[in-house]
């Protein structure tokens, strides 16, 4: 691996950050951020959740609701949008 | 039926019209993926069988409605059924059109869901009687029907020999888990095990990723761009045999009777066959490309609502890809739904009607007058703040969840496993549908492996 020169890599890694998973882009850092505070909110919720159920249950499905909205504020989405007007 | 009922079911209804509005309008959402764990989730949380239905036949509606969206104003596929759409939508975009698009796409799908609902409640009832014989020999039916899909796919040979791997695997884990105590003798591992095959293509990406090689081998790019075409607003409410033209209601409608007869076979198979067909003999690009979108969705929707309520209503064993995709929760969650305890044994043919009604009636109002209307709107929201990677989160947190609630830590790994390879299988062409019929016929063919 260290016999690489880093210059043959770079350019590369500079075509882009993101990388195509289930037909859209995702980040590798983002898209482990997400999974790690869903997940952990998931079992979370579910292992501190009084032991009756459906209870353990709900409090994991809250935990990836505030998952998903936690993620959602804090990831860009790696998408653009331009406005195309109606004659062109 | 008591009127708090009815509310239940009401707020179900418009609560899986507006989610799976925004899910559907996300780029790629997977149908099976993204519905069969939400609808498993609200059945384990013990909630009233009748509401589940409307709940669930709303969300359908709604999905298919919303994911035409994408397709017409961005040539992204909102989901698999709606990428054969995509070359046809790109012909109206090109002409200036995406706007036709939408309301052609929408209403095709209003008309097969107004003909699939009552022609699915009927066939169910002809079929009906022959529901106990084909329960009884369910094992071998889900044998018959993943060598049939597998004859069906392109890679016939690799999908024909890999079922009985698969069945293996999958029967494997459950005797390991028993072997090591990690559930009851009687406890059959089913739902981690499924979410486990609806995930799988993910799962293995995720790997993937995790490989250098593969990792730097990717394309990358830094931003996917998307182009919106302004619309022109609608005035009123919108009325889809105004929409559509006499010709293309007549194929519309026809696609969804054939998609209701043909609930059994695989819905994106028959939607591209009966879309194809009945648009060939058109000359005019814009013509043709309409009627094409317009009978596509059509034939979607009836072939969606047709593989739920056919198989649920007559037979309570899934046995088309809908049921054993998306629907797989409806028959087999334990321990709510078993094999003899499912919605075809607690529901009343009038409980059929009345959830289905409430549910189509719920998506089309709401879903398809804000297609109408607001899509702009709802396209550029999606699209700027919902990011790709908290819905994968998402999915990848419920799968986690529901594996440990199955049969706790070892399972997590187990499902992983099955992830992977039903991945690798996925990408070469084996398709969902063969897949969770071997999930069915696991414990059967693994019994006439042992001499």
């Amino acid at each position: 691996m260290s016999k690489q020169p880093p210059e043959t890599n770079k350019p590369e890694q500079d075509k882009g950050k993101n990388i195509e998973v289930w037909e859209d882009l995702v980040n590798i850092k983002d898209l482990l951020l997400s999974m790690v505070i869903c997940s952990a909110l998931a079992l979370g919720g579910y292992l501190i959740a009084p032991n009756e159920p459906p209870r353990p249950l709900i409090y994991g499905l809250v935990g990836v609701v505030i998952g998903f909205i936690i993620s959602s504020i804090i990831i860009k989405p790696k998408r653009t949008l331009r406005f195309e007007d109606e004659e062109s | 039926m008591e009127i708090t009922l009815i509310f239940e079911m009401i707020a179900a209804s418009v609560f899986g019209a507006v989610l799976y509005t925004i899910i559907g309008i996300a780029p790629g959402t997977d149908e099976t993926a993204v519905l069969a764990p939400v609808t498993l989730v609200l059945v384990l949380t013990g909630m009233e069988p009748i509401v589940i239905l409307a709940f669930f036949i709303s969300s359908i509606v709604a999905k298919k409605l919303a994911d035409s969206i994408p397709v017409a104003i961005a040539g992204i596929p909102g989901g698999v059924l709606s990428a054969p759409m995509v070359d046809h939508a790109m012909v109206l975009k090109k002409h200036g059109l995406p706007d036709v698009s939408i309301r052609k796409m929408a209403s095709g799908s209003v008309i097969g869901t107004l003909i699939s609902v009552p022609l699915s409640l009927i066939l169910a009832n002809l079929i009906a009687p022959l529901g106990d014989a084909i329960a009884d020999y369910s094992s071998q039916i889900f044998f018959a029907g993943a060598i049939f899909l597998a004859l069906m796919t392109k890679n016939r040979w690799l999908a024909l020999i890999s079922i009985f791997p698969f069945a293996l695997l999958i029967q494997g884990l459950r005797h390991l888990y028993w072997g090591v105590g990690a559930v009851e003798e009687d406890v059959t591992v089913f739902t981690s095990f499924f979410l486990g095959i609806t995930i799988g293509p993910i799962i293995l990406r995720l790997f993937e990723l995790l490989n250098n090689e593969i990792r730097g081998s990717l394309p990358r790019r830094n931003t996917n761009d998307i182009v919106i075409k302004r619309q022109k607003p609608v005035k009123g409410f919108p009325n889809p045999f105004k929409i559509l033209d006499k010709k293309e209601i007549r194929t519309s409608s026809l696609g969804s009777v054939l998609g209701v007869f043909t609930f059994f076979m695989s819905p994106a198979g028959m939607t591209i066959f009966l879309g194809e067909t009945l648009s060939s003999r058109i000359k005019d690009p814009i013509k043709k490309a309409s009627r094409a979108i317009s009978s596509m969705d059509g034939v979607t929707n009836a072939a969606y609502i047709a593989g739920t309520l056919i198989p649920l209503i007559a037979i309570g064993v899934p046995v088309s890809p809908t049921a054993l995709g998306p629907g797989i929760a409806l028959f087999n969650a334990p321990p709510v739904f078993t094999e003899d305890r499912n919605l075809h044994h607690l529901l009343s043919m009038g409980d059929f009607i009345v959830a289905t009604i409430i549910g189509a009636a719920i998506a089309i109002s709401l879903t398809y007058f804000v297609a109408i209307k607001y899509t702009q709107q709802i396209v550029t929201f999606v699209f700027r703040y919902i990011p790709h990677e908290a819905l994968l989160g998402v999915f990848f947190g419920l799968v986690l969840m529901l594996s440990y609630m199955d049969a706790g830590l070892i399972n997590i790994a187990g499902v992983l496993l099955i992830g992977l390879v039903a991945g690798l299988l996925h990408r070469w062409g084996v398709n969902y549908g063969v897949q969770f019929m071997v999930l069915y016929a696991a414990p059967w063919i693994v019994s006439q492996l042992v001499l």
